[in-house]
């Protein structure tokens, strides 16, 4: 049991680690999950726009205004061209309009005046772009026969309001779920690093020359040492697992209590477990503190960045994601995504999954003979 | 001298890998998961094809207007191409969507037309803003032709060519080009931040080399530095001497991270080479009087000193959006003092202004900061360092 | 003889706690003044002080008849400094750290690298001089730190406890090396909370505790001011008390004590004292295993100085 003990003593050293990445968790967690309604009934998606009136807010001019406004989510932005262009640099803006002076009088003069547009060219801004043409082209049409303002805008409105009936057929909480995605995606980031960077701290100490030539020569086996640590290790992840199971029940709430919660749950056990025998790999393999965190670090965001932790799957190359199947990562982070849209429990559509989950015990298995391997090779020093 | 400590201090940078993992080869590496991160991004953001069905039953058959809009926004050849369609029963078009190989189908009943999604989403937004389309513009032609034809049988015209007037009106519609003026700049990929903020890191990571520099020349810092300051040289001179060097190793890390991201990354710091290495090394700089001023400052081993520059730079960093460009945006529009007195975000904007704007107003502002906060840091730094002697070692 | 250093009436407090106390003394030239108290008596603290790395709050501190201070270059170029830490770089070899050091004095390329080659054999680092610090052991590091402060050929040369966690014959080289750089003509200042090298080592010794000078003289003065001049043990199988009794009345003896079969004979005045004993012995036919005679240690001046062990 001294093994058990010092394991503690040295964690309890290091446990700033562990709340620095659990608080990176939380901070980029929260930050991205702001809670918004869930619904199963329709919504449409609103670009993000910004409207510039040079005009007088009167007559076709108003009324564009008002229908832009109504399909979209107008920004307030301050009023110089700098704020605006950076808005749309940074995306808070999808798309500006620059409604020229004395816009009103030239279109009903069949002037047909030109509108400033600035685009960041993505799919909302797409969409903007749509809803400002449809506007003046049906204006453009009514206005050959209409000269009346009053009739012009009824007819155009009338027009406009014709809707399609919209009909959802899914009874997901996709809000939720994808929530709880991200949340574990994210968690991939945070378990690897701390595990690895804690793990591995606590395995060079323990195998740092000196001590490591004590217990070698102690009465202790050293079969039985390595069993005390790799029990302490098992444990202090299922510790820091739980920790975060916790916490997304905190964060996330309701949908967490469903089967896809359950099997984020499943998913993200079997993950820590693997994530702790690579964090044993590494502690057997590499001695040196400052070498760790620089490993850590590299290995942490290398397959955070290249699984879709971060960004998410579908937006990587295919380049990057044929190298990300090569990281357990891959597995995981692929499995949450799944469970997003899953809405029937059968063996067909767990097949996946499961397929999954056995591939990241392979890779667990696999880590673990590596250690033993490296393990076995290094009790006699050089 | 000058240069034997000159020499010697490059000597002892080089070859501490710890030093040089951090300041050269970490930001190489944190840039290449950018890249493969981050490269299709954009991409990806932009309007993709939509995969949509159709129910093929007798009253789209006979639709002519939903039935050509459908044919020419899915048609291969049309470069304003929205959808591919897919014609089929609604049986079928449920497994399609099901299977999540359609996200969603049009169905046309009693004159109706109707959309099913699973989910909401942008791309089934805009499947039902068309279909609203085709239903707006057939009510176009029908007002428009019946009150074309009321006119004509008013004026006495009992003679009314049907068929001609529809024609023209469905000519009319289809012939409203809206032409919009797009003055936006074409340079607006975002992600290029994430870049400058890479730059900004490995400028203000130089800080450690400024530390360094300084721990090993102070007497209260460091016994080496207590050898520097009983030897018969002026202390000022032999950290000037060092503090050089750690710039020079600084700048050249700087140097290769420019070329590594410039010709295997391939971003784009705009045109103006000479704008991009003042700022470079301004920014460097203020990496380095950060660590200076550190190193002087503070009183506790280069570990910690170490840590204080790292977490600095990282939370510099975040909030210049490092970790979410948005960061940047909202920092500097609801909180703009704090960027305007954090370096990483003084460099970034730099760069984001010599990529994004013509002008060079806020490029200099950002120069000159860097200038100034380097400046002030620097001097404190000299003047605690003037102090030649201490009341404790 | 001249005085190298002479230090008046120096007084250093940290905040309220005085750690040096009113200190004067004088550093003759050519000798090894030895700087001996416990851990925290003051002597890094004095030595910090003379060079002028610490304020300090009174008094005044002359080296080569000159005042000190931080800008005097010229006194400092005469100066060696070797600090208790060991202070190398890491990153640089033993070569290296000795030349880095060295160029702080001395600006001749030539020069330098004959010093150089000096300071290491001086030290007997010649099979290491490619060796990174981290390659070497204890003892060698601290020959190194050693040749870092002394190759540039000083005058005058402090040595703050550098032989602390030394192997034995690390520790026999180090010391023999200092004796050679005082008969080539150097003052030595040598701080140390072991006793024996001082006795081996010094030409005079300073005591100190507390911040203040307790004695002053060579080692032979010093065991002087202790009241005993000698003690003799005798190992005995068995004695009977009455001859303890008559022990302590025979000439000089102090007193006597008896404990495990180990008589502990201790004298006022020492002549022949051993010599009487054995004759008692003889006289009395008293067996004995062993007999043999100390002089006094300087741990026992300190002892009766303070009261307490040089060495806890």
């Amino acid at each position: 049991m001294t093994v058990f003990k010092a394991f503690w003593k040295i964690l309890n050293k290091n446990k700033f680690i562990i709340i620095m990445y659990t608080a990176f968790l939380i901070g980029f967690g929260g930050f991205n999950m702001q809670t918004s309604e869930n619904t199963t009934s329709y919504v449409a998606t609103k670009p993000d726009i910004l409207i510039v009136n040079y005009d007088e807010e009167k007559g076709i001019t108003k009324d564009l205004i008002r229908y832009i406004s109504d399909n979209s989510n107008i920004v307030d932005i301050a009023d110089n061209e700098e704020a605006r262009n950076d808005a749309l640099f940074y995306r808070d803006v999808n798309y500006i309009i620059y409604i020229p002076e004395n816009y009103n009088n030239d279109f009903m003069d069949g002037k047909n005046p030109k509108i400033d547009i600035k685009s960041t060219g993505d799919y909302q801004s797409s969409f903007a772009e749509m809803l400002v043409t449809r506007y003046v082209k049906v204006a453009n049409i009514y206005q050959r026969m209409v000269k009346d303002e009053d009739e012009l805008i009824n007819k155009i409105n009338d027009t406009l309001s014709k809707e399609t009936e919209v009909e959802i057929t899914s009874k997901l909480d996709t809000n939720g779920l994808s929530k709880a995605a991200f949340y574990y995606n994210f968690a991939s980031y945070s378990i690897l690093a701390a595990l690895v960077y804690v793990i591995a701290l606590i395995l060079s100490s323990f195998k740092n020359k000196n001590i490591h030539k004590r217990t070698t020569v102690s009465k202790t086996h050293y079969r039985t040492i390595n069993r005390q640590l790799l029990l302490s290790n098992c444990i202090l992840s299922i510790i820091l697992w739980l920790f975060y199971v916790v916490l997304s029940f905190i964060l996330i709430g309701k949908v967490m209590f469903s089967t896809q919660g359950l099997m984020y749950l499943l998913n993200s056990f079997v993950f820590t477990m693997c994530a702790t025998t690579m964090a044993l790999l590494i502690g057997n393999l590499v001695t040196n503190k400052d070498a760790i965190n620089g490993i850590v670090n590299v290995v942490a965001l290398g397959s955070s960045f290249l699984c879709g932790a971060f960004v998410p799957m579908e937006w990587l190359p295919d380049s990057v994601l044929k190298i990300a199947h090569l990281l357990p990562t891959y597995y995981y982070i692929s499995t949450n995504e799944t469970l997003k849209t899953l809405e029937e429990f059968n063996f067909e559509t767990l097949k996946p999954i499961i397929t999954n989950m056995a591939i990241i015990l392979g890779f667990a298995v696999l880590f673990m003979i590596l250690s033993n391997v490296v393990s076995k090779k290094k009790r006699k020093i050089a | 001298m000058f240069r034997h400590n000159f020499k010697y201090a490059l000597k002892t940078l080089f070859r501490n890998k710890t030093l040089i993992f951090w300041t050269f080869a970490f930001p190489i590496i944190l840039g290449t998961f950018f890249n493969m991160a981050f490269s299709n991004i954009e991409s990806s953001e932009k309007l993709s094809i939509i995969d949509i069905a159709i129910i093929e039953n007798d009253e789209f058959k006979n639709n002519e207007i939903f039935k050509s809009v459908f044919e020419n926004l899915s048609d291969e050849n049309n470069k304003d191409r929205l959808f591919s369609t897919t014609y089929t029963s609604e049986d079928e078009a449920k497994q399609l969507l099901e299977n999540k190989d359609i996200i969603g189908y049009l169905k046309i009943e009693n004159n109706n037309p109707k959309v099913v999604f699973t989910t909401n989403g942008i791309d089934q937004t805009i499947f039902k803003y068309v279909t609203e389309e085709v239903t707006q513009t057939s009510e176009i032609i029908k007002n428009l032709s019946e009150e074309k034809i009321k006119q004509a049988i008013s004026s006495g015209n009992f003679n009314v060519n049907y068929e001609e007037i529809y024609n023209r009106i469905v000519e009319l519609t289809q012939n409203q080009d809206v032409e919009l003026n797009n003055i936006s700049n074409k340079k607006i990929s975002y992600t290029m931040i994430e870049f400058y903020t890479l730059i900004a890191m490995a400028c203000l990571y130089g800080g450690i080399l400024g530390v360094v520099a300084i721990n090993q020349n102070l007497a209260n810092m460091s016994s080496k530095g207590k050898r520097v300051s009983v030897a018969p040289t002026s202390k000022i001179k032999v950290i000037v001497s060092s503090v050089l060097a750690s710039y020079i190793t600084q700048l050249i890390g700087i140097a290769i991270l420019f070329v590594y991201t410039i010709f295997v990354l391939k971003v784009d710091y705009g045109d103006n080479l000479g704008l991009i290495i003042c700022l470079a090394m301004a920014g460097s700089l203020a990496g380095l009087s950060m660590g200076t001023f550190v190193g002087t400052v503070f009183k506790a081993n280069e570990n910690a000193k170490t840590g204080i520059i790292i977490s600095v730079t990282m939370l510099g960093c975040f909030l210049s959006g490092m970790m979410g460009i948005t960061m940047k945006y909202i920092v500097d529009k609801n909180m703009p003092i704090i960027n305007k007195l954090n370096p990483a975000s003084m460099i970034t904007d730099g760069f984001y202004s010599l990529y994004y704007y013509d002008t060079l107003d806020r490029y200099i502002f950002n120069i000159v900061s860097l200038l100034v906060f380097a400046f002030i840091l620097i001097t404190i730094s000299y003047i605690s360092i003037r102090r030649q002697k201490y009341d404790s070692i | 003889m001249n005085n190298i250093i002479e230090v008046k009436d120096l007084v250093k407090k940290y905040k309220e706690v005085k750690a040096i106390d009113n200190l004067s003394f004088e550093v003759h030239e050519g000798e090894i003044l030895g700087l001996l108290g416990p851990n925290g008596s003051g002597k890094s603290t004095t030595i910090n002080c003379i060079l002028s790395l610490l304020n300090f709050s009174k008094g005044s501190i002359k080296i080569f008849g000159k005042e000190m201070k931080p800008d005097a270059y010229d006194i400092k170029a005469k100066i060696g400094v070797v600090f208790q830490d060991v202070a190398v770089f890491d990153e640089l070899t033993v070569y290296e750290n000795i030349d880095y050091f060295c160029g702080l004095y001395i600006k001749d390329k030539e020069v330098r690298k004959q010093y150089v080659e000096d300071a290491i054999n001086l030290v007997g680092l010649e099979e290491f001089k490619k060796f990174y610090p981290k390659k070497l052991s204890g003892g060698l590091l601290r020959r190194l730190n050693i040749a870092c402060g002394i190759s540039h050929k000083p005058k005058l040369i402090f040595l703050d406890e550098p032989t602390v966690a030394v192997d034995p014959q690390s520790r026999n080289n180090i010391l023999d090396g200092i004796k050679k750089l005082r008969d080539d003509g150097a003052t030595i200042v040598y701080t140390t909370h072991y006793m024996e090298e001082v006795e081996i080592l010094c030409d005079r010794v300073i005591i100190l505790d507390k911040g203040k000078v307790l004695a002053t003289g060579t080692t032979d003065e010093l065991k002087e001011l202790a009241k005993i001049e000698e003690k003799v043990t005798v190992e005995v199988n068995d004695i009977d008390p009455k001859y303890i009794e008559e022990v302590k009345k025979l000439k000089n003896v102090d007193d006597v004590i008896y404990t495990n079969n180990v008589l502990l004979i201790t004298y006022k005045k020492g002549k022949n004292n051993l010599v009487d004993m054995i004759d008692y012995l003889k006289k009395e036919s008293i067996n004995y295993n062993k007999i043999y005679s100390e002089r006094p240690t300087l741990n026992d001046v300190f002892l009766e100085l303070t009261g307490k062990e040089l060495r806890d």
